[in-house]
């Protein structure tokens, strides 16, 4: 649509012009098109693009806290890299808790929103609250599994114990699979309501006429299911797949806040991995290729997102 | 959608919405719950359900001592702060993606969009040299310039889907009234996308509300802390010991941005999700 309305203003616009010089409309249009953006670019450019080029050529420098100033190295901060089997570990980290993350989100945010689709009384109020725990500072959002995972006087393990299901507390944050796990659960409670939100609005675009001729035929909940209701909301799974292993990929926040990456390493992902090197370590060079690396992993997803969110165009 | 006639795709639903609706909802009842329950009835084994002996003296605490109204203070500023720059900039850098053809756009598009994709830690390990020589560390600047860049993103391609939508053909009869560009966009398209921009704007103050990395990072005065690493600090010490005070707090500092999202959450979820549902 964009394209065909372009056509006419610039038909109307450039009529004098028969030349295949650009047109006053073409110029004009490209002027003020560029006055536009150049705000965003320019905060874009402080922000984002001057530090991500310099922490690029900073990954091929040796900077720590014991060196005066920063020495190239070429490639050593990567040879370390690679060499280091915990540094490397957090990649599995991360894969772990990305792929388990993203996974329970789509599942539970679909089926809470096929749930709040139904009409049943209180539906429409559990919508809005359901919201909720999106609006929690993370902080708040570690305090509040922390307390629920708490090994001595939390609820988890208090309702275990009183139902005769373990004799003795788990220790889940100081277990690195408890706290694993923990984490996974805390970060999924977090994003819930916007896989939710976004799957309730998909559910309601699916034309009513296609399922009541699905129900005239005799199709079952199960089949209407797998022949309307999956096939409806494919499109707004793959980009809520994409924004929410992002999202995880990137991830800090909670899990720094609930464990600090441990216990020992055990939810050190990339990304407390990169802060810990940096900033506690103050080993800028190898916190910087580590990000490097991460950047290459990346790179293909994020073509997909692109993509995805621009395929239509 | 679903029929629920038959007694066992009944139960079925029901007990599916029991679970999730748990999942969903207790923890923030339980945080209700414990912040009224006095310390001794705290650290029990099995807990109680319902205070036995409900008080308020975990808010007390929380209001009085460190700094919370300040953390919330800083946050609502920084938060606010980098929603308003958000919407504006975008506003602009979506109007030019979607009604105007260049060359360039596409790129430059791209560009903005993928700034989410970035490794964030990678990027601040350079921005804090940078910030530092720039003498913005421990500044509510730093943070909102930081927050902006990162709700762009998704605050331009909000935007972007709402405009590529509005007919030209508003824009060419106002062009032939002889409004300017900046007219047009000001006076006609900005009232119409209302409900855009305010689902733009509570994206990025959630944004900003949310982060704990970068304002642990580029700020480490107490006095220019926010929410999230303010109440780190404050209970992290005692974490063990105080958490009728951190629900406290924790419901405390949430009392904002829920306010604020009640009142607009309408325009929302509707703006938030419209790109990415085909109909």
């Amino acid at each position: 649509m964009p394209r065909s309305v372009n056509d006419t203003l610039a038909s109307v616009a450039s009529r004098p012009v028969g030349s295949r010089r650009p047109s006053a409309f073409t110029r004009h249009q490209a002027w003020v098109g560029w006055w536009l953006v150049l705000p965003a670019l320019v905060v874009f450019a402080i922000v984002i693009l001057y530090p991500f080029v310099r922490a690029i050529v900073g990954a091929f420098y040796r900077d720590t806290l014991f060196l005066p100033e920063p020495v190239f190295g070429g490639l050593r901060n990567f040879r370390d890299l690679f060499a280091s089997a915990p540094v490397l570990a957090s990649w599995t980290r991360t894969i772990v808790f990305v792929g388990a993350g993203t996974a329970l989100t789509l599942l539970l945010g679909f089926a809470w929103a096929v749930v709040l689709n139904e009409r049943w009384p209180g539906a429409k109020v559990l919508r809005s609250l359901s919201l909720l725990p999106w609006l929690f500072p993370s902080t708040v959002v570690a305090f509040l599994w922390a307390w629920i995972f708490n090994a001595q006087y939390g609820v988890i393990n208090g309702l275990l114990l009183r139902l005769g299901v373990i004799d003795q507390p788990i220790f889940w944050l100081s277990s690195s699979a408890g706290a694993m796990s923990a984490v996974i659960v805390a970060k999924t409670w977090a994003t819930i309501p916007f896989a939710m939100a976004f799957f309730l609005a998909a559910l309601q675009t699916i034309p009513s006429d296609q399922l009541d001729a699905a129900r005239v035929d005799g199709a079952g909940n199960a089949s209407v299911m797998r022949h309307i209701v999956l096939p409806h909301v494919r499109y707004t799974t793959v980009i809520l797949v994409v924004l929410v292993a992002v999202n995880n990929l990137q991830h800090f926040d909670i899990i720094y806040a609930m464990t600090e990456g441990g216990p020992v390493r055990a939810t050190t992902v990339l990304a407390i991995e990169v802060f810990k090197q940096a900033f506690q370590s103050w080993n800028i060079g190898l916190a910087s290729a580590i990000g490097v690396v991460w950047l290459a992993t990346i790179a293909v997803p994020a073509y997909f997102y692109l993509r995805s969110i621009f395929g239509e165009e | 959608m679903l029929q629920l006639r038959h007694p066992a795709s009944r139960v079925t639903f029901i007990v599916l919405a029991v679970l999730l609706g748990v999942f969903v909802f207790f923890p923030i009842v339980w945080m209700v719950l414990t912040a009224f329950k006095p310390q001794p009835e705290l650290f029990q084994r099995i807990p109680t359900i319902l205070p036995e002996s409900p008080t308020l003296q975990n808010f007390t605490r929380a209001l009085t001592r460190g700094g919370i109204p300040r953390y919330v203070l800083n946050s609502l500023i920084t938060a606010g702060g980098s929603a308003l720059f958000t919407t504006v900039i975008a506003t602009y850098a979506a109007y030019s993606f979607a009604k105007y053809r260049y060359w360039g756009r596409r790129p430059i598009m791209y560009l903005l969009v993928s700034a989410r994709m970035f490794p964030l830690a990678l990027i601040l390990i350079a921005l804090y040299p940078i910030f530092n020589r720039l003498g913005l560390l421990n500044t509510h600047v730093a943070l909102i310039l930081a927050y902006v860049v990162f709700a762009l993103p998704a605050a331009s391609y909000i935007l972007y889907s709402y405009f590529a939508q509005l007919p030209s053909e508003l824009i060419e009869a106002a062009r032939v009234d002889g409004a300017g560009d900046l007219r047009i966009l000001h006076v006609i398209i900005i009232p119409l996308a209302l409900p855009a921009l305010i689902t733009v704007a509570l994206y990025g103050f959630i944004w900003g509300w949310n982060d704990l990395l970068f304002a642990l990072t580029l700020v480490t005065s107490d006095s220019m802390r926010t929410i999230g690493p303010g109440l780190l600090f404050t209970y992290l010490g005692e974490f063990q010991v105080d958490w009728g005070g951190a629900m406290a707090a924790s419901i405390v500092t949430s009392v904002p941005i829920v306010l604020v999202f009640t009142l607009l959450q309408r325009f929302f979820v509707q703006g938030l999700t419209a790109g990415a549902v085909k109909s």
